[in-house]
């Protein structure tokens, strides 16, 4: 079994799901609990170094929302009370960056424009094209600067940046003139369009859609019952309690980590 | 026969200005022509292979006047994406062409876009993959191919189309001699049996010349259409067997080995010249048990290497073969995973022991001109010195002032091995040297290693063009699977090996490696 035979219909069923628990509260234990089911889920189903590579740009990405958004305290009152706000407020979009960075390092984003209906394959090639920046742009980072080191040059620092961006953006563009290039020369959008060997849906991925709805199910529930333990109080600042239901639910999201561990 | 391809009296200027690209040019390549284009660096032949599909100047944008008609289609009538069920392009960066992510679906996308039915499109896919030697890829990520990889892939995507005319600009610059003998065959297959046209640029003469039926020379943005030898005749340049004839006077000029041995067989040759070995200085890198690879696989295993001040070390073998994870350990920007590397006796820093030269020579430029860029390197140094020398070194002064974006992939090519040259480390390492150059930039670029090494330094250098290493290398090391498989003179090294062995070798026997020995040794 490989990461193929899970469908980029299911991964993006996954990442909503996760996406909309991670959105539905500010527990920190939920919260938490999402950063190791999406480091489990990625572990077991990344592709390749370029993809752990971003995968790791995002965790970064991350902590840095996470240090920012609790930084803002500082523009207004400081309490500790607003700052366990600010703090939960971050690691919400935080966990939000790292549930996308897990979708963007096991997917084929170009498998994604494979499933589109006909008459979404632009915008569907449009979203994988976006998608694929970030891998290539980290890639591109590091050829970038281990060049700049093969001549003696650090790159480190605001006076070396033309030495890393002014490549990158230029090959970026170029990059993204070819590529429109070769698509018109190879006859991309003549309106007729055949498929290749279609991706089939497989048990596991109906299994994936199937958990990660309960996951999101179970969230939505408690967010429309007005339950309190997705908003823990920060004024004043007690520990948070947890629902055991809703630790089976964020559970419920690590499924694919289980099914089809990527071999090589 | 009917003609594939035509130019009714084409001009063309980019829209930066100057002078024309293409100069009133008319030429007509009739269909099941194996043509190549040939010509300086920057004399219009990426320009006109790029007309064929229409994307000049659709996508470049210019002024444009006359017409160019694809199987009777004109490409102003026709965008690129209307002839693409005719004409394929395979350009001169083959991994900016790739659309999907998997080297099978890769194939496929052109056929998915033409609408061929899917039991039709999977039959097809798979006799591309045997023709081109792919099938082990098929389920490879197109971004972790090598360089000689992504070049097959891209001419396999190209052909799967099933396109009438195939165009392609330097196709074999990142594959080993068999690799691009093999894509060559399988070219010539398809026109002599399905009378495909294909339409081909390419430096390295040496490789084409025997196998193309059509030749069109370039010259300042004029085209002259006519048979190989009496356009290579015309134009002074060609394969060394054709430069020796056209120095012994042999009529017609041979383009092939074969044709130069019924003229060589005739002439008495004296002993080969026996190639100098002193002058040789210290070890300048020493490698002792150097075991080093990625997560997958080792690329190299126990290797033992010493280079030596005044020493050309050539490492050549097939794509794939570890050459360049060793110029990078080398370097000191790919650590060992066992064994001892030393360069000037301390653990290589990269730009300070040792400068290596990446086959994305690109990814170096970020200055506004090639002085600057050079310049960027002797500042990182803590020199104001003079950058002026070291493009004077590689023949590129002329272009001192130019932006390097501006240039042609082979000058840019020049001027990042200029910039990393002026770090001046003792170690001089470079990564297949000769993507894109032309004989002249060929020829400068042996002149400024052979007055590198002279002053002492040590300069290795990982290629795939038998031809380069002749001529430059003092010693020839040949890696396979990783293994040093043999090390020694170029002579006795490539003349022993039937796919290594440059022309002059296998047209006057072992010993004669170069047109200027052999040239000395019949005057």
């Amino acid at each position: 079994m490989n990461a193929r035979s899970i469908h980029p219909a299911a991964w993006i069923a996954w990442a909503t799901c996760a996406g909309t628990v991670a959105f539905l509260t500010t527990d920190p234990v939920t919260l938490l609990l999402l950063w190791g089911v999406s480091w489990f889920v990625y572990a077991n189903h990344r592709s390749d170094d370029d993809h752990a590579r971003s995968f790791r740009v995002f965790v970064t990405g991350a902590v840095v929302a996470v240090v920012l958004r609790t930084a803002l305290v500082f523009f207004g009152t400081i309490s500790v009370a607003n700052t366990a706000f600010s703090f939960l407020e971050g690691f919400r979009l935080g966990t939000i960056l790292v549930i996308f960075g897990t979708f963007n390092a096991v997917t084929d984003p170009f498998g994604l424009v494979r499933m589109a209906p006909r008459h979404f394959h632009e915008p569907a090639l449009a979203a994988a094209l976006a998608l694929s920046i970030a891998p290539r742009t980290v890639a591109s980072v590091g050829r970038v600067r281990e060049a700049q080191r093969l001549r003696g040059l650090t790159v480190r620092g605001a006076r070396s940046l033309p030495a890393l961006a002014v490549p990158i953006l230029e090959r970026g563009m170029e990059e993204a003139h070819a590529l429109a290039e070769s698509m018109d020369a190879r006859g991309h959008g003549r309106g007729r369009r055949s498929r290749y060997r279609p991706q089939p849906w497989t048990g596991a991925s109906s299994a994936i859609v199937a958990t990660a709805g309960c996951a999101a199910a179970a969230f939505l529930s408690a967010s429309a019952g007005g339950w309190a333990v997705l908003h823990p109080q920060t004024s004043p600042l007690v520990w948070p309690e947890t629902a055991p239901i809703l630790v089976v639910a964020v559970a419920l999201l690590a499924v694919p980590g289980l099914l089809g561990r990527h071999a090589g | 026969m009917s003609v594939a391809l035509r130019f009714e009296d084409v001009t063309f200027t980019y829209p930066e200005g100057g002078r024309p690209a293409l100069d009133d040019v008319a030429l007509a390549i009739p269909e099941g022509s194996f043509a190549l284009a040939v010509g300086p660096t920057g004399s219009g032949k990426s320009t006109l292979l790029r007309a064929a599909n229409g994307l000049v100047p659709q996508f470049s944008g210019g002024t444009f006047a006359g017409r160019v008609v694809v199987e009777g289609r004109d490409t102003l009538a026709h965008p690129p994406r209307r002839l693409a069920d005719v004409v394929a392009f395979v350009g001169q960066d083959p991994g900016a062409s790739f659309v999907l992510d998997r080297v099978e679906e890769e194939l496929a996308y052109g056929m998915e876009n033409l609408g061929v039915d899917a039991a039709h499109m999977r039959r097809r896919v798979e006799e591309t993959l045997d023709l081109l030697d792919l099938v082990p890829l098929r389920s490879r990520s197109v971004r972790t191919l090598s360089g000689g990889e992504r070049q097959r892939v891209a001419i396999a995507a190209a052909l799967a189309a099933g396109p009438r005319i195939l165009v392609l600009d330097e196709p074999t610059s990142q594959l080993d001699p068999q690799g691009a003998e093999d894509v060559l065959a399988a070219l010539q297959r398809l026109v002599h049996d399905h009378g495909m046209t294909v339409l081909l640029a390419e430096h390295r003469l040496e490789r084409v010349a025997g196998w193309v039926d059509l030749a069109l020379g370039f010259a300042g943005g004029r085209v002259r259409t006519g048979p190989p030898a009496d356009v290579l005749r015309e134009l002074g340049t060609g394969p060394p067997v054709s430069r020796i004839g056209a120095i012994a006077g042999w009529d017609p000029l041979p383009l092939t080995v074969r044709e130069a041995r019924r003229f060589a067989g005739t002439a008495p040759m004296p002993e080969p010249p026996i190639a100098a070995r002193d002058g040789l200085g210290d070890p300048v890198a020493e490698v002792r048990g150097l075991r080093a690879g990625y997560a997958s696989a080792d690329a190299i295993r126990d290797l033992d290497l010493v280079v030596r001040g005044g020493e050309v070390v050539a490492v050549m073998g097939r794509n794939g073969a570890g050459k360049s994870t060793l110029l990078r350990v080398l370097a000191g920007v790919h650590p060992p995973s066992a064994g001892d590397v030393r360069v000037g006796g301390v653990a290589p820093r990269p730009g300070v022991d040792a400068a290596l030269c990446p086959q994305e020579a690109d990814d170096l430029l970020f200055n506004d001109s090639v002085e600057a860029e050079v310049r960027a390197t002797l500042v990182a140094r803590g020199e104001t010195g003079d950058a002026g020398r070291w493009l004077d070194a590689l023949g590129i002064a002329g272009l001192a002032t130019r932006h390097p974006r501006d240039l042609s992939a082979g000058q840019r090519l020049l001027v990042a091995i200029a910039a990393i040259a002026a770090t001046d480390a003792a170690l001089l390492l470079l990564d297949e040297p000769t993507r894109g150059l032309d004989t002249p930039s060929k020829d400068r670029l042996v002149g400024f290693i052979r007055r590198h090494a002279g002053r002492g330094n040590a300069v290795v250098l990982a290629t795939h063009d038998v031809e380069l290493a002749a001529a430059v290398a003092t010693r020839v090391v040949m890696l396979a699977g990783g293994e040093r498989i043999a090390d020694g003179e170029p002579a006795a090294v490539l003349g022993d090996s039937r796919v290594f062995a440059p022309q002059m070798t296998r047209v006057f026997g072992h010993g004669w490696l170069t047109v200027e020995q052999v040239a000395e040794a019949i005057a």
